[in-house]
């Protein structure tokens, strides 16, 4: 029997994941509009999502911020959704951490990361992967 | 105030369960609540009590139970006062 090691050569590893529902989405937005918007998302964000597909887009950035929550691993931390950023300033989105949570992200050594989205025509998912620098290790 | 908080909870918080019949304590989580239709209901709540939720509550144990949103929105509604 194997229990396998939750880092790699020192690095540990921290991966979150998250299914948001599409309908969800646009109930919130037809219920509270721009409160809805401004509370969860960033202006980039928003202008990202701008479109046709605008709630599955804000439903996969949903989807990130759930998943980057669980990532940190500690739930009883604050989590201001609009800390957690999803950009688009390349082929590929990137994660974004402002405020408390990229202090808390650096008080976890988070080093890198590697956000995957995707969305069907009913749900939208996001997968973060993360590799923290060895003197997380160290600090515990 | 508990009978207002549970209003928006059975309006917004597409639980399985009518939660207002569920006891103070009991794990919203658990009864079904999600965690974008807790979003949901603290921007219902803002409306109901007049008030905005801070960055240093929006975690997850503050919408866990009716007892712990009442106890949030108190503290909220003494610092505004």
């Amino acid at each position: 029997m194997i229990t396998f090691p939750s880092e790699v050569d020192g690095h540990r590893v921290r991966v979150g994941c998250d299914v948001a529902d599409v309908a969800d989405v646009q109930n919130s937005l037809a219920a509270f509009g721009d409160r809805y918007l401004r509370k969860i998302f960033t202006t980039g964000e928003i202008n990202d999502c701008q479109g046709r597909d605008q709630a599955h887009r804000l439903a996969a950035r949903f989807a990130a911020k759930e998943a980057v929550i669980k990532a940190f691993g500690e739930p009883d931390m604050s989590f201001p959704w609009r800390e957690i950023e999803v950009t688009r300033d390349g082929p590929l989105p990137r994660l974004r951490l402002s405020g408390t949570l990229a202090e808390s992200a650096q008080r976890q050594g988070w080093a890198s990361s590697s956000l995957s989205l995707s969305h069907a025509e009913c749900h939208a998912m996001a997968v973060i992967f993360v590799v923290c620098s060895p003197a997380e290790a160290d600090a515990r | 105030m508990q009978d207002q908080i549970r209003d928006v909870l059975a309006t917004h918080g597409r639980m399985a369960i009518d939660p207002r019949e569920v006891d103070e304590h009991a794990d919203l989580y658990e009864l079904g609540l999600t965690s974008h239709a807790s979003v949901d209901v603290m921007l219902a709540l803002e409306e109901e009590f007049d008030i905005e939720f801070p960055d240093e509550v929006l975690k997850k144990s503050t919408f866990e139970s009716v007892h712990n949103i009442a106890q949030v929105i108190e503290s909220l509604a003494k610092a505004v006062a």
